[in-house]
């Protein structure tokens, strides 16, 4: 069974696979709902979707020739050198994802009530190509095909690299299998998710999909700064900290605020554990850094909702008379005022 | 850099009928030393100079050694390593067992008398200090000793480790939260009489008594000749029946002598070569040399060659060395007990080494001293203190001790005031000790010594008479496992020990001159010996898995994930609202 399938292997590709998979389950769904209406414009619907894939199919191309540039450079090299570093560039990698996710995130769940206007204002966006864009508006324009492309290359690298790492330990027959079961397991919850995500009511799906994509962001921040320390440890121990096991001497007691010797999600690919630290940001060795900026990173997404939460409510309170109106000149295409919006349509068609 | 020649020193034909007293003044000082030629250090000397010299003497002689600790910064005390010091066990040296460490510019007498021949060592015995210089050989000779006349010459070749940076430095950085491996200093270079390149300039159709010693502070070396054999006659101090070896494996602290009949043809020299255990590193630094080599000089014409490789180590198997006294193993043991070793992490981090669970640390008031004002209570361990290990003997029980090596390296364990049978010795893994596996039997006539490398995950039975009272470490040889721990104390027959040993007053005066707690028990409470509030007491183990700290935070996590969670739901389901309004 080693021989041909080595379970970390399986785990981490599995683990990549998924965490991307969620993200670009979400997007699709993000899109089917948003653009593929019958009264929307179906040419945006396949240019947005066509840009989820170019970026999957970009972050996966890069991740292949880096990884296949590493794993040779590995292998000839014969030592480890990837790992010195690997927890830096995870941290960086983590903390920059999990801001995307959040600015994705709030932007997805204001979609919602501003359905219309952000559809109308993506689909001019991406037909205004000779208009002059600043440089927010072509972020929000790529930004669809940016954050798969950088969720591939996140996931991607990390997995070249432990697959790498924990080479050294199995033969290379061992290797294609996991890797394949690995990514078909990943990407079928994945499919799993953006067909379950289809049927739901368009506005329940978008509060749980943000919901869990905010679970997700808050583990990555937290596992950004966590590998950070991580990376600081390794420094001042000299090796791979993660892969000498999950017990004492696998973490920085001055740093710990628990610590449990089992559960690792990164010893061994983590198995489950990496999955629960993948979705919500599991340590069986959380760190004051780790806590702290889990739970600021939760204070800093209430204050903004809540902050959104009352200046909506207050807008909506004194554009209510005009709204009708407002509603049938512009039909949501008017920035600054919250017309109509997608729960309301679905809901009429429904009816 | 001086190359330091073999010194050679003819067999004294006069046998003097009264035995002699043989007086050493000894001041510790810093000077500065090169042995290696790669590194100017400073290293801890003897009237300011080092190498320290060898002491050298006749079995009967009294040893008087006037030491004056001449560092400016740092305590000092002197052990003589296997010297039994029966009736003088106040002078075996380990501060904090047997004595006060001795203060900058403090003094102190060690005084006593050795009948044992054979070949020992001495050394600081105050934390890790002797790698940074403090030891030497300690020669008794034996004129009427069963090999007397069957050599032509006696010759001393000392073995060591050598470190560039001094051990506080090495210290600080092996026993901290930046090392939870507790991965151990590797040495820079190997060493042979404290110095590289050692010549030993023999005569065709002789035969010489060698006897070396191994003063390094972790490294064991493989040790051979080219071209020649050696018939081992003494291992730490105890003679034993002649033994052939090509090759033989010292561990720190561990002594051999042995006979080596030179060639009748000079036509060429050979290569002495030491090569230091690698499997005891746990990283082979870039060019490490790990071998150290001398020549066996028949001809100073001759060119002196390099060593050639050799395919395997194989050294010979101390196992099997017969005592010359023939003494059978001692049976029916009186005490029986067995420690377990392990090295695992405390609450600060640092990896420290275990005897069944406890990692030594020093007690308030020498043990010794405690036992000898304890009363009645001597007997109890408790009053040794919880951290140093404590075991007590009575006097004339046979002692056998099980050690179970958990760990996955090797350890020379030295017993302080004894040679011990090494009545089994399993092979690497073997596990835990069982008496009852047939597989494991006893020597019938077991080698003795006092140091004793026990294999990676294996297994030892070690038996000894406690017919020396005083009190005893038990302790790995590795001066890094020293310092994180694996030593215990044993304390044996001190009812007797009160009864017939006094501590000289310059022993006294040197705690005393500290304001160091000279009665009490470990935790110098003289009132009740029992009492051992305030004892000094390990590092706390690392929490288990979530305390008070961890669940609170836990739960403020997740907290905070719900509430951000219904703060998105809310925000969310407005127009929900909205709509069904």
């Amino acid at each position: 069974m080693p021989n041909v399938f080595a379970v970390p292997v399986f785990f981490i590709v599995f683990r990549e696979t998924l965490e991307t998979a969620i993200i670009a389950s979400i997007l699709l769904s993000f899109l089917k709902q948003t653009f593929d209406t019958p009264d929307s414009d179906r040419t945006a619907y396949i240019r947005l979707r066509r840009h989820v894939w170019l970026g999957l199919i970009a972050g996966f191309g890069v991740i292949l020739a880096i990884g296949a540039g590493m794993i040779g450079a590995f292998y000839s090299l014969g030592v480890d050198a990837w790992a010195k570093s690997e927890n830096l560039w995870e941290g960086i990698f983590c903390l920059i994802a999990s801001i995307i996710i959040t600015i994705m995130g709030a932007a997805i769940l204001r979609v919602s009530k501003l359905q219309s206007k952000w559809q109308k204002k993506i689909t001019q966006a991406l037909q205004a190509s000779n208009k002059k864009t600043t440089f927010g508006e072509k972020l929000e324009k790529y930004s669809l095909f940016i954050l798969p492309f950088v969720t591939i290359l996140r996931e991607g690298l990390e997995a070249v690299i432990f697959v790498g790492g924990v080479g050294l330990s199995y033969p290379a027959s061992s290797f294609p299998i996991p890797v394949i079961t690995g990514i078909l397991a990943g990407s079928a919850i994945g499919v799993i998710l953006y067909k379950g995500g289809n049927r739901f009511h368009l506005q329940i799906f978008l509060i749980v999909s943000t919901g869990f994509l905010y679970l997700v962001a808050a583990g990555l921040f937290s596992r950004g700064v966590w590998t950070l320390e991580a990376y600081s440890y390794g420094k001042l121990v000299g090796g791979d900290v993660a892969e000498t096991g999950a017990g004492p001497g696998s973490y920085d007691i001055r740093q710990s605020v628990w610590h449990v010797n089992c559960c690792s999600p990164n010893y061994n690919g983590g198995g489950g554990w990496g999955i629960f630290n993948a979705l919500f940001g599991w340590q069986n060795s959380a760190t004051y850094g780790s806590v702290i900026s889990y739970n600021l990173y939760w204070i800093a997404v209430i204050i903004y909702f809540i902050f959104m939460y009352y200046r909506e409510k207050k807008e909506a309170e004194t554009t209510q008379d005009s709204d009708l109106e407002a509603d049938n000149k512009n039909r949501g295409l008017v920035p600054g005022k919250t017309p109509a919006h997608a729960g309301v349509e679905v809901d009429e068609k429904s009816n | 850099m001086r190359p330091l020649a073999v010194s050679f020193s003819v067999l004294s034909l006069i046998f003097s009928v009264v035995a002699k007293t043989v007086t050493y003044d000894f001041n510790v000082t810093y000077t500065d030393a090169n042995p290696d030629g790669q590194f100017s250090r400073r290293v801890i000397g003897i009237n300011g100079k080092w190498p320290i010299p060898t002491i050298d003497i006749e079995k009967g002689d009294r040893v008087v050694v006037n030491l004056v600790n001449g560092l400016p910064d740092v305590e000092t005390s002197l052990h003589f390593h296997g010297i039994f010091q029966n009736g003088t066990a106040y002078m075996d040296g380990p501060a904090g067992v047997t004595q006060c460490p001795l203060g900058p510019g403090q003094k102190m007498t060690y005084n006593f008398t050795v009948n044992q021949p054979g070949t020992y060592w001495y050394h600081s015995h105050v934390k890790g200090q002797y790698p940074d210089g403090i030891r030497a050989p300690f020669i008794v000779r034996d004129p009427k000793g069963p090999y007397a006349g069957k050599y032509d010459e006696e010759v001393v070749i000392a073995l060591s480790d050598w470190y560039h940076d001094e051990n506080p430095i090495l210290f600080s950085r092996f026993l901290s939260v930046g090392n939870p491996t507790g991965a151990e200093p590797v040495p820079n270079s190997a060493l042979m009489n404290e110095t590289q390149g050692m010549p030993f300039n023999v005569l065709p159709g002789k035969t010489y008594m060698v006897r070396m010693v191994n003063m390094a502070a972790f490294a064991a070396q493989y040790f051979w000749i080219e071209g020649h054999t050696m018939r081992i006659v003494e291992v730490d101090g105890e003679y034993t029946e002649e033994a052939e070896a090509d090759m033989i494996y010292l561990t720190a602290a561990q002594r051999y002598s042995f006979l080596l009949t030179t060639k009748n043809d000079t036509s060429q020299n050979f290569a002495i070569v030491g090569s230091m255990d690698q499997d005891l590193f746990d990283a082979v630094p870039d060019g490490l040399n790990p071998n150290v080599t001398g020549h066996l000089i028949y001809d100073s014409s001759k060119p002196l060659p390099d060593p050639e490789d050799v395919d395997a180590f194989e050294p010979f198997d101390d196992f099997t060395l017969v005592p010359l006294d023939g003494e059978y193993l001692w049976e029916d043991p009186t005490y029986s007990f067995s420690l377990e070793v392990l090295m695992d992490n405390l609450g600060d981090g640092a990896n420290y080494a275990f005897f069944n669970g406890i990692t030594y640390t020093p007690p308030k008031v020498p043990t010794l001293y405690s036992a000898l004002n304890a009363g009645n209570l001597s007997m109890t361990p408790e009053i040794y203190g919880r951290d140093t290990n404590p075991h007590v003997f009575k006097h004339h029980d046979v002692v056998e001790l099980v050690v179970n090596n958990n760990d996955p390296g090797k350890h020379p364990f030295h017993l302080h005031g004894h040679t011990f049978q090494l009545a089994y010795r399993s092979d690497d893994d073997a596990g835990l000790y069982n008496a009852s596996d047939p597989s494991v039997t006893f020597s019938k006539k077991p080698m003795r010594r006092d140091t004793v490398l026990i294999n990676p995950g294996g297994n030892m039975v070690l038996r000894f008479r406690a017919d020396n009272p005083g009190v005893w470490l038990f302790h790995c040889h590795i001066e890094w496992h020293i310092q994180s721990g694996l030593v215990a104390t044993f304390i044996e027959a001190p009812d007797v020990m009160q009864q017939t040993q006094k501590l000289p007053a310059d022993h006294l005066e040197v705690c005393t001159g500290q304001n160091l707690p000279i009665t009490g028990n470990a935790a110098a409470k003289t009132d009740n010996y029992l009492d051992l509030t305030g004892q000094n007491l390990s590092v706390p183990p690392l929490p288990a898995g979530f305390t008070a700290r961890g669940i609170v935070a836990l739960v403020f996590s997740i907290v905070a994930a719900f509430l951000g969670l219904a703060a998105i739901a809310v925000y969310g389901s407005q127009e929900l609202k909205h709509k069904t309004a």
